[in-house]
């Protein structure tokens, strides 16, 4: 209904609008804009000459102009071309103009920290993404955006989920910390996490919590940008910018006629694969099997099921995966306005963007609004101001988890129903006093669980910037990013009346207020000159930032009638209520000097010092410098322009920067935590033991670059190599649990501490082709291409490692990684086949001593004594990987590594006359998965579960030769986390595909339409793997790379088709 | 004119643009800092009661059934219970990977890491301030707490590291703690309970706090488990002399209401409150609870342990004990009231199909045990979520009559000792059992095994019997259950290695520390 209403409203503001526009009176002219190479010209100055009067073309180089009668001539001005004058006669109305380049891309302006400098005086790395690039990707963030898009940046949705959180690696792994760049949106830095509250609040497991940051930020509204890749370029954002500085700018109005703009897209997203599980018949003719393999067995008995006897009469019973998965909807609208007369310019834009997920009960959906202004309020005053305001409301699916939704979904069994006959939910079924099935069901807990996320934001700035002294420019900037979160998690409570059994208990509320305020107020002094073949860019300034973060949670549960309110609770003793107050402060001086001889060559150095209060009083200060420099070997006499060479630029840089993010608050002091509820009343308790010295973490970074043009300025690549080494890391002291202290709420946690080192080296490439560029046919090419190697040198002691767990209790380590090798690596036995004959359990050597016990055992279970209590024909045999005879602890080794060798991205653009295509394809190769799942779905030891269709082919006396193990639900060798749940993660994505007409423009000139382009979209069509779960692209759960690349029922990305328009009056 | 707006304005700004000094000093808003705490009792005694309470739960939780008594065959885990390690604790195929190694693992040594920090904060304040009564009492009762605490690692682990300084071993960089021998451990123990002993009161300050005889108790106990018979039978009889001491007459109430937590008979006893729900309430009847009494109201009781076949042939015919420690077919409780058992609680076996389940029990021993369980509620016990107020009992008077009494049986088969009788009979005569005229090394185990049944202590008393005893006792037991048809099906474990009279050291920390794998050396 609400977006019924939207449709309308929107329908009737373009029809007000072309009534409006036909008043004109003058000769309407329109004309078309491309460069050489055939691309469209946005946003390029179009005068009347002699006049005032002119308009900016759109983004596909149209623009219109009312024409005196007896005609004139027009100016044509765009950054970097040459200006261009173009006489109109008196009868014309179409027209079409080709504007040639003025050095080409030498004078495209790149965004660098507190300013923009011309490329060609770039010395550091930074890579540019423009609203082009941006164009008719269906995303929520813009995050998602950057995929396969930019060299040296990495990129992982880390789940399907609308909305969910994103691995963002600018050039690897750079800390055992965050990893995610510093996000500037309009000059503001986005310090706030966007997380909701974990599943486990209302029973069971936690689940992924960690959401997109930029999922509050409109895409549609983004015009460029900017990623900060070395410390050269980092240095002037100091202690914020240790992973990576991306810099977004949005739109702004130009002057000109005012534009009306209508984008649009609708769409709707499946599941691009589905596993092979068993079906009702299939498990029936399982379980039957095991019936004589348990019974047998002299331990333990399994019940023959009648009405399994015969299971080619059974239906196929319940899909699990149909029933948890469906077809999301996704459709986003967009209205804008913007130009400019005289002194001022804006721009206004609505969005709305509605999507739900296609596992049922995911669902994300923003409403946003901005305006931009600019003003000259005196010949040497300019003000204006950006605000961006949103609201996200994002509904979370509990997902990765052995016990979360698709994880259930994975083992339930066929023969449990979802809903009972009288259509309540159900829970397990019951055959012959057996219960099949799993207590939770997984399609009641998505759809009756409602775990949500709604944020609130105003974010934007003000500024005015003073020219005084010919040179010199003050620029005074006040940001702010006002943020109210309301996270929610509930679950009523419901039985299942007709069988009285409960499906989902207690009725629960949980509900979280969060109001976030940053400001920062920056003044910066730029002094610019150009003097013959010198040229000086100098910056001094101060910026003071403070921000508060002020949270209650309150939750009561046993709500009356299941309302979801916190009055329908219980007092007493089931609610509770908690607060936090997390203030924090940074105060800095800045510094730069860009100079330039001759376009030959460049230098840059930077120096800022940051004071936080994330340190005591020895080390609140930090220092970070870079420089760099660049050569243009090309401007240099001795060089001969070639067809095959005309341009080459070198630079090379070196700078630090620093990371202060500490995982809790003052963790130089020791701060004690207060509690309310215990037996012997309220007090509190050692929270942490404090650490004096605490200070920052640093990040140095050697890079070097080479810019060429090539082959008759068809093609340009950039390649970067780099070097970048983090130390004193900021890390809690990871202490093995007997010393008492730990990581969890109630443990008094160990230390936070500077220690180790981690380096990362690694090369990216950018390649662009402009391969055919005709009058009617175009087409280009940009490939990306990034490596990197991760490795962690050193931690706090040569023995300590970095661990990741899965399990209550952290039970099961999965990842681990020592001093030597890169982060995140897994953590196992390696699997050397199955026993598959006594021979082979004879010749097993393994024997304990310890006691002189003479019983050959492999991990505290003796081989081949009988199948109950030992490792047995078709258990597998690992490997004795240390060569001690023995299979034990010492043989667990690194069994495979999340990190891939390289990751890249492949755009093809093709435009014939009115149509354009484009092909983007993105991949991943040499990573490795640890599929978790394989332990409930291919481990066959319980009868009850359901099974892949692979375990049909498990070991049993009548198939020795099976290549799954046997069943064996007496102990867990077989369950051990091995390298028989490594599969590689290598996979090559056909990302999108998109088909756009732009209609003629004789036939919208009759409905005063300026342009409009149709499109339809295909995103993430098909993904080429040999990875056996869903979906290869796993990222890392809630940002950790403690658990990169580990599928433990995992939200996998979806397939969306949507098609679009973009109207513009 | 011009020139002078200006100017004026951006030397406006340029005094804008530096801030005060404090600006980026920002303390904490959300509590104390260990400076300005720990000045008064009240501060001191709230952090050491902590120590009674949430940092046990993990292995409150389940390892306590499945170590002290799934191992002891007490109790049984249900076939395919993951919660349990999947039945390996009844089979003696425990790993170094199992989820409750790690939980108790984890849980016991916090305990110890958060007594022994609360020791070195009370120690150092004291150099401050000077030392206090309080601060000396704290001491006092974190050593108690922290002595407990590696009584159970040792006992479960055996050869254990000790850690007297957690802050120095996490500012050292080198975590690489060697096993320590038991007997050093046991020592270790002792150690603090000198010190516990000489502090305290003997009166607790607070009902539910530990005092000098808990601590005298506890020694008792400790002296048993290294054969220090005559170190044993001196401190039992300490605490019997004291006259401070006397058994609780209503067995049956001690474990089923929190009315009579911190009775005459409990020397120690964890401390739960049900109001602080998760981890703070008792959680034994979530797991070891039948469904029947607890799920219309929450989704607990799991009977993920219940009691075995064999527990429950080994009470002498008329002992009182059976009835007050297990629910049978038949068992009622007219007090506990839900949506199914408006009249009160009925435990019914006699089970058909899935649409009994709100009111009948299906499972392979066909009873549940009755200890720790409370109910709903409905006879207004403080329940939440499942999770009660009433205290686990660690360390009881009858604990003391029985160690008194095996303290003077000493290393010998057989005694008749008239106290030692005396102590025995006491014990007996509550559960409405004749006087023993000899005590034998069978007979006081049998007394233990009963009187303490699902306390989680069992399994310790048959491991100290040594390894060749052990062996004979735990093949004797019936570890199977009832098939569907009621036919049993009969299971018998075996352990074949004295390792296995301990739990594997967790995985994770070997391979954390790979001198856990070494052989273990002296500490003193």
């Amino acid at each position: 209904m609400k977006s019924i209403l939207h449709s309308k409203a929107i329908a009737l503001l373009i029809l007000l609008c072309c009534f409006y526009s036909a008043h004109s009176q003058s000769r309407p002219l329109n004309g078309n804009l491309k460069d050489v190479k055939g691309d469209a010209l946005t946003g390029a100055t179009v005068l009347i000459k002699g006049t005032a009067d002119g308009t900016t073309s759109d983004a596909n180089g149209n623009f219109q102009l009312n024409i005196p009668k007896d005609g004139t001539s027009l100016l044509i001005s765009y950054l970097g071309y040459k200006t261009k004058e173009v006489a109109v006669g008196a009868v014309e109305n179409q027209i079409s103009i080709i504007l040639e380049d003025d050095a080409a891309l030498l004078d495209e302006v790149v965004v660098i920290g507190f300013g923009s400098i011309r490329k060609a005086n770039v010395t550091s790395a930074i890579s540019s993404v423009s609203e082009k690039d941006l164009e008719d990707l269906v995303v929520a963030g813009a995050d998602q955006a950057l995929q396969g898009k930019v060299a040296g940046v990495t990129v992982n949705n880390n789940s399907g989920q609308p909305g969910a959180g994103i691995s963002v690696r600018v050039r690897g792994i750079t800390s055992t910390n965050g990893n995610e760049p510093l996000y500037v949106i309009d000059g503001v830095p986005i310090l706030s996490e966007r997380r909701s509250i974990e599943h486990n609040q209302l029973g069971g497991q936690a689940g992924q919590s960690v959401q997109s940051p930029l999922a509050s930020l409109n895409p549609n509204d983004i015009e460029s940008i900017d990623i900060l890749k070395d410390a050269s370029a980092q240095a002037i954002y100091g202690a914020l910018a240790a992973n990576g500085v991306v810099i977004i700018n949005t739109k702004k109005g130009k002057a000109g006629k005012g534009k009306i703009g209508y984008d649009t897209y609708v769409g709707y997203q499946t599941i691009q694969k589905k596993l092979d599980l068993l079906d009702l018949r299939q498990y029936a003719g399982y379980y039957n099997s095991l019936i004589p393999e348990i019974n047998n067995s002299g331990s333990g008995h399994l019940d023959s099921i009648d009405e399994f006897k015969n299971p080619s009469v059974l239906g196929g019973g319940t899909d699990w995966q149909d029933a948890i998965f469906q077809t999301g909807k996704i459709q986003s609208h967009q209205l804008s306005f913007s130009g400019g007369s005289g002194k001022t310019t804006y721009y206004t834009s609505l969005n709305y963007f509605d999507q739900t997920g296609i596992v049922i009960g995911s669902a994300f959906k923003r409403y946003s609004g901005r305006i931009s202004l600019d003003h000259e309020v005196r010949s040497w005053l300019n003000v204006g101001m950006n605000t961006n305001l949103s609201q996200s409301n994002q509904r979370i699916t509990l997902t990765d988890g052995s016990d979360a939704v698709i994880g259930i979904g994975l083992y339930n069994s066929p023969a449990a129903p979802v809903r009972s006959f009288d259509g309540e939910y159900a829970t397990t079924a019951s055959i012959q006093g057996n219960s099949f099935g799993n207590p939770k069901n997984p399609v009641a807990l998505a759809e009756l669980r409602d775990v949500r996320n709604v944020q609130s934001k105003v974010l934007g700035n003000v500024y005015g910037d003073i020219k005084f002294l010919k040179h010199f420019t003050l620029r005074n900037e006040f940001n702010y990013d006002f943020n109210v979160t309301q996270n929610k998690a509930f679950q009523p409570l419901v039985r299942n009346e007709q069988t009285g059994i409960v499906v989902l208990s207690p009725s629960r509320l949980i509900e979280e207020r969060g109001l976030g305020l940053y400001w920062a107020f920056k003044t910066y002094l730029t002094f610019e000159k150009s003097m013959g073949k010198h040229w000086v860019n100098a910056l001094i300034g101060h910026e003071a930032q403070e921000s508060n973060y002020d949270q209650l949670i309150a939750s009561r549960q046993n709500l009356v009638l299941n309302l979801e309110s916190l009055n329908a609770g219980e007092g007493g003793t089931t609610q509770s209520i908690t607060a936090g107050k997390y203030p924090w402060a940074m105060e800095s001086y800045f510094g730069r000097v860009n100079y330039a001889y001759n376009d030959k060559y460049s230098l840059s150095a930077s120096i800022r010092r940051d004071g936080s209060s994330s340190f005591g009083k020895n080390n609140k200060y930090g220092y970070f410098p870079a420089a760099s420099v660049g050569w243009t070997i090309s401007n240099e006499p001795f060089f001969n322009e070639s067809k095959m060479i005309s341009y080459a630029k070198l630079r090379l840089g070196v700078g630090s920067v620093g990371n202060s993010s500490t995982s809790g608050n003052n963790l130089y002091n020791t701060n004690i935590r207060l509690f309310s509820t215990a037996p012997f009343g309220a007090g509190g308790i050692p929270s942490n033991v404090g650490n004096p010295d605490l200070s920052w973490e640093s990040v140095v970074t050697q890079n070097a670059g080479l810019d060429v043009t090539l082959f008759n300025k068809i093609a340009e690549v950039s390649v970067d190599v780099y070097k970048k080494v983090s130390t004193n890391m900021i890390l809690q002291t990871q202490l093995p649990v007997y010393s008492g202290l730990g990581t969890d709420w109630n443990d008094i946690n160990s230390p936070t501490t500077n220690a180790g080192e981690m380096r990362n080296t690694g090369i990216d490439i950018a390649l662009r082709t402009y391969n055919i560029s005709r009058k009617d046919f175009s087409w280009r090419s940009s490939v990306v291409f990034s490596h990197y190697k991760n490795e962690l040198v050193a931690l706090n002691d040569p023995t300590a490692s970095l661990r990741g767990y899965k399990e209550y209790g952290n039970a099961i380590l999965v990842t681990n990684t020592y001093a030597g090798g890169p982060v995140g690596t897994f953590f196992g036995f390696v699997d050397d086949g199955l026993f598959r004959t006594q021979a082979e359990l004879d010749a097993a050597t393994y024997t304990v001593d310890q006691n002189g016990v003479a019983v050959k055992y492999i991990q505290g279970l003796e081989v081949g004594e009988n199948p109950v209590t030992g490792t047995y024909l078709g258990d597998v045999r690992y490997k004795d990987v240390n060569g001690d005879g023995r299979i034990d602890d010492k043989d667990l080794t690194v069994i495979g590594d999340p990190n891939p060798d390289f990751t890249y991205g492949i755009s093809n653009t093709f435009t014939y006359k009115d149509f354009d295509l484009s092909l983007f394809f993105q991949g991943s190769q040499g990573a490795d998965i640890l599929n978790y799942t394989l332990r409930s779905t291919e481990s066959s030891f319980n009868p009850y579960l359901n099974q892949q269709a692979t375990v049909l082919d498990r070991y049993t006396a009548d198939n020795i030769d099976g290549s799954l193990p046997r069943y064996n639900q007496w102990h867990n060798n077989n369950r051990r986390v091995s390298s028989r749940m490594v599969e590689d993660g290598s996979y090559f994505r056909i990302q999108n595909i998109s088909l756009g007409y732009n209609l003629p423009r004789t036939l919208l000139n009759r409905v005063n339409i300026s342009n409009l382009k149709i499109y339809a979209t295909v995103q993430n069509l098909y993904t080429f793997t040999k990875y056996s779960g869903y979906d290869p692209e796993l990222g890392s759960f809630n940002n950790n790379i403690r658990y990169m690349n580990v599928d433990d029922g995992h939200y996998p990305n979806p397939r969306t088709w949507t098609i679009g328009a973009n109207v513009a009056f | 004119m011009k020139y002078n707006s200006k100017y004026n304005f951006l030397f406006l700004i340029l005094l804008l643009a530096s801030c005060s000094k404090d600006f980026i000093d920002r303390p904490s808003e959300n509590g104390p800092t260990l400076d300005v705490y720990y000045n008064n009792a009240a501060e001191v005694n709230a952090a050491t009661g902590l120590l009674y309470n949430t940092i046990w739960f993990d292995w409150q939780d389940k390892a306590f059934h499945a170590i002290g008594e799934a191992q002891g065959g007490n109790m049984l885990t249900p076939n395919g219970d993951a919660n349990y390690g999947s039945g390996v604790y009844n089979n003696f195929k425990v790993q170094s990977s199992d989820v409750l190694v790690a939980a108790s693992w984890k849980s016991l040594y916090k305990v110890a890491g958060n007594a022994t920090v609360l020791v070195k904060t009370f120690e150092e304040k004291a150099s401050i301030i000077g030392e206090q009564p309080y601060l000396t009492q704290g001491i006092a009762e974190a050593r108690f707490l922290r002595a407990i605490a590696y009584f159970y690692i040792t006992r479960t682990f055996g050869d254990v590291p000790i850690v007297e300084d957690p802050v120095a071993l996490a500012k050292s960089g080198d975590y690489r703690v060697p096993r320590y021998i038991q007997s050093d451990v046991i020592q270790f123990i002792i150690n603090d309970l000198k010190f516990a002993e000489e502090h305290l009161s003997e009166v607790s300050y607070q009902p539910g706090r530990v005092n000098k005889y808990s601590a005298s108790g506890l020694m008792a106990k400790a002296y048993l488990y290294v054969q220090d018979y005559a170190n044993a039978r001196l401190k039992a009889q300490e605490v019997i002399n004291s006259g401070k001491f006397a058994l609780y007459a209503d067995y049956g109430k001690m474990f089923t209401s929190s009315a009579a937590n911190n009775n005459s008979e409990s020397l120690f006893a964890l401390q739960w409150s049900a109001a602080g729900g998760y981890a703070i309430g008792n959680p034994i009847q979530i797991y070891a609870g039948p469904s029947t009494l607890l799920k219309p109201d929450f989704d607990r009781g799991y009977s993920s342990v219940l009691p075995t076949l064999d527990i429950v042939r080994a009470y002498e015919d008329g002992d009182k004990r059976r009835g007050w420690s297990i629910m049978e077919h038949g068992y009622s409780n007219p007090d506990w009231k839900n949506v199914n058992f408006p009249d009160g609680f009925l435990y019914d076996t006699t089970y058909m199909d899935s649409n009994d389940d709100a009111k009948k029990i299906k499972n392979g021993s066909r009873c549940n045990s009755l200890k720790y369980i409370v109910g709903t509620g409905s006879n207004g016990e403080l329940v939440n979520d499942g999770f009660s107020d009433i205290c686990t009992y660690i360390l009881r008077y009858s604990d003391i009559l029985l160690i008194y009494a095996e303290s003077i049986l000493g290393s010998g088969n057989s005694t008749t000792d008239a106290q030692a009788l005396d102590a025995m009979n006491q014990v007996r005569a509550r559960a409405g059992l004749a006087g023993v005229a000899e005590i034998t090394k069978d007979n006081i185990l049998h007394e233990r095994r009963v009187e303490f049944a699902f306390e989680g202590d069992y399994w310790y008393d048959v491991q100290r019997q040594g390894f060749d005893r052990a062996k004979v006792i735990i093949a004797a037991q019936e570890r199977g259950n009832y098939n569907y048809d009621g036919t049993v099906n009969s299971i018998h474990a075996s352990i074949v290695s004295p390792s296995q009279l301990f739990l594997p050291i967790p995985l994770t920390e070997v391979q954390a520390n790979p001198k856990l794998n070494e052989a273990a050396v002296k500490y003193y």
